[in-house]
């Protein structure tokens, strides 16, 4: 009885913010969602919440600064309950963490996903060459660049202060298991995105491959073109299912860098297949392919890329000397 | 039986046992792999292990075919058996104890799952690999039976095999004129002669059949309507074998790890590893599925793609890690490896070509307008 309720309430989760992503954009939809109160939905239902709202995100090409929230799950224990609201800062692309931290002093430079206006900021950072949270309580010290790149529409913003005073919230082993757990959070929230914007890509392709008649005949009759959009929707299943059993490894970490790994290459696979099949029309800014193309290249640059992923994955299992199942019957 | 409780059985049982169990070196030899896992097989069943996930009607304790799955993983993700001959009653089995008459299934499927027999499978022809409805091998009316000519290929372990599944046509040309007959090797007119691989393995075979009689009762399922048959058997396919295949190409890329000393290995391992762990979070839906008596559609055919992207991918990580070993290791070592990624080669054209599964995936599941 107990699960068939979890069940339906899962359903209605995911149906609200389904709703509610493809109703609004940016800080419309933030307000929407702190209306329905995401966070604490979040808490009780992290895999409904997660997967429902950043795949429909990745479908409409939305943007939300909600995924703080997702990336403050493992933080939240660590601060008071004031109803403050939290911003993460993520290391710049290539970068372990995001910044420096002297006594109580801070140099901080990151990159946040879309920026809630009024929130307070937690970095990981560099703390007597160890890992430490800091807590910044002061944005306005901050100086905040939005980052145009492939994808401007994204909300994607380079952010940097030159010594803030900081809080350090947690140092040493500790930080280092709670970003292990926060880069989690957000590998499968973008990976659902990513997988989102590459099921999109694999429609337009597909609805373009029916209508369009080339030699007398839709071009989805060639067989060129079939198998290019059945690697692209295999690709696709593969990271669609492989993200659905993060959720349950015994090893999260690993599983949610695997997650992302295989969405990127989901992306690659998915965006050079389906470009070629939509020829001409999907390489012209007025057809909608290339914003999800581009947004799905530019969610994969964060928190590892497949290139960088498969690598570490490597390094991962090398290092543990075991090949973990993770998935069990 | 539950799957955990299981599971945490069978292993306790291989642990306490590892002399009699464990398998000979992998030198490509045939005979040595089957007479080991006849005697493995023997074990597993005097001890009910292998007997779990099969009705009790065919000799079994019943219990969810996932049992049968957990049993495959088990053993091949420590090399007991090898996964080749391992999946043979599992790609027959199910589609003969279904199709079968009721007194024959009961009197032969205990064999199998001892290890008595090995039963092989006579599909493919010379001229029919993937349109397999084009077969000629031919069943024609004969006395009160049936009497079979014609020649089969790609046939795994027919010369150690005691029994064959062959599609035969007895009506109109296509897949709705082949009927399936169960056929004793031992018949006369039945010649299976070995097609050496270019793994330098002696595992399947070209089979012949020249006037060879099969009874009436041999006859799996109706006239006429054995592509019912092939496409259960093919469906079985994606079952428990499967998951086991996983497990045995799990088993290889573990023997790469200790062999990761820079970043180019790092990532040929990270990037199988994740085809690997893909395939096995959507082949367990699909276990489920089939365990539930569920009928598999097209989606099947992503499963089929993904093993055999993984398999291939993994034995290329082989290449990679293990510099040179494949090419010129004439060690026991250098041969197994050189086995399994010969095999491995292989896995994108049997049980359906990867380009029938994405023809399949694009007519079926995109919906996009068959191909001219």
């Amino acid at each position: 009885m107990a699960e068939l309720v979890d069940a339906a309430e899962c359903d209605l989760v995911a149906t609200t913010l389904r709703q509610l992503a493809e109703q609004y954009d940016g800080l419309q939809l933030l307000a929407a969602l702190d209306d329905f109160g995401f966070a604490d939905v979040l808490a009780a239902q992290p895999h409904a919440a997660v997967s429902a709202l950043f795949d429909a995100l990745g479908r409409s090409c939305g943007t939300s600064a909600a995924i703080h929230d997702v990336l403050m799950q493992p933080l939240n224990r660590l601060l008071p309950a004031t109803g403050a609201r939290y911003c993460v800062f993520l290391p710049a692309i290539g970068e372990p963490l995001a910044g420096r931290v002297e006594s109580t002093t801070g140099t901080l430079r990151g990159l946040a996903v879309d920026y809630r206006p009024d929130a307070e900021l937690l970095a990981p950072v560099l703390l007597d060459r160890e890992i430490a949270w800091a807590h910044v309580h002061d944005s306005v010290q901050f100086s905040t660049r939005p980052i145009k790149g492939l994808d401007p529409t994204l909300q994607l913003k380079q952010v940097s202060a030159e010594g803030v005073p900081v809080t350090v919230l947690s140092a040493g082993p500790e930080a280092r298991s709670l970003w292990n757990a926060v880069a989690t959070a957000g590998r499968r929230a973008l990976a659902y995105q990513i997988t989102g914007a590459v099921g999109q890509m694999i429609d337009l392709a597909v609805a373009h491959a029916r209508d369009r008649t080339q030699f007398g005949r839709p071009i989805g009759a060639f067989q060129a073109v079939r198998n290019r959009l059945a690697d692209a929707y295999v690709a696709h299943e593969a990271a669609a299912a492989a993200l659905e059993s993060a959720w349950t490894a015994d090893d999260e970490y690993l599983a949610g860098m695997l997650a992302k790994s295989l969405a990127g290459r989901a992306a690659r696979i998915a965006g050079t297949h389906c470009q070629q099949v939509l020829a001409g029309v999907g390489f012209t800014a007025e057809h909608p392919f290339h914003r999800f193309l581009a947004r799905a290249l530019v969610l994969d640059s964060l928190l590892g890329s497949a290139a960088e992923l498969r690598r570490t994955i490597g390094a991962y299992v090398a290092a543990l000397g075991a090949i973990p199942r993770l998935v069990e019957l | 039986m539950q799957v955990a409780e299981f599971r945490d059985g069978l292993r306790d049982w291989i642990e306490s046992r590892p002399e009699s169990l464990a398998a000979p070196i992998d030198d490509g030899d045939v005979v040595g792999q089957l007479d080991h896992q006849r005697r493995v097989q023997r074990l597993l069943f005097d001890d009910g292990w292998m007997r779990w996930g099969w009705p009790a009607q065919l000799g079994g304790f019943g219990g969810t075919p996932l049992l049968r799955a957990v049993l495959g993983e088990e053993l091949v993700s420590r090399a007991l058996v090898h996964t080749s001959s391992w999946s043979m009653h599992e790609v027959l089995g199910p589609a003969v104890a279904r199709f079968g008459r009721a007194e024959i299934v009961a009197e032969i499927f205990p064999k199998l799952l001892r290890g008595e027999e090995f039963w092989c499978q006579g599909f493919s022809e010379p001229d029919a690999g993937s349109d397999l409805g084009s077969l000629r091998t031919t069943a024609r009316p004969h006395r009160d039976g049936w009497v079979l000519n014609g020649e089969k290929l790609w046939t795994s372990f027919a010369h150690h095999a005691t029994r064959c599944v062959v599609l035969a046509r007895t009506g109109q040309p296509g897949s709705r004129g082949i009927s399936a007959f169960l056929v004793d090797m031992d018949t006369p007119g039945v010649t299976a002669s070995p097609l050496r691989t270019m793994a330098n393995v002696d595992e399947f075979c070209s089979t012949s059949f020249v006037d060879v009689e099969v009874p009436t009762h041999r006859l799996l399922g109706e006239v006429d309507a054995g592509w019912l048959v092939a496409q259960h058997i093919l469906a079985c396919e994606r079952g428990p074998i499967y998951w086991q295949r996983g497990a045995w190409l799990a088993h290889h890329l573990a023997l790469l790890i200790d062999h990761v000393r820079d970043a180019d290995s790092e990532a040929a391992v990270g990037e199988a590893y994740q085809l690997l762990w893909a395939f096995r979070a959507r082949s367990k839906s699909t276990q489920y599925r089939l365990a539930r008596g569920d009928a598999l559609g097209p989606e099947a055919s992503v499963d089929k793609i993904l093993i055999a992207a993984t398999d291939q991918g993994i034995f290329d990580a082989a290449r990679d890690v293990l510099a040179g070993v494949i090419e010129t290791d004439d060690t026991p070592t250098g041969k197994a490896w050189r086995r399994e990624w010969a095999y491995s080669r292989a896995a994108t054209i049997y049980g359906g070509t990867s380009e029938i599964q994405k023809d399949i995936v694009a007519s079926r599941l995109l919906g996009l307008p068959r191909s001219a």
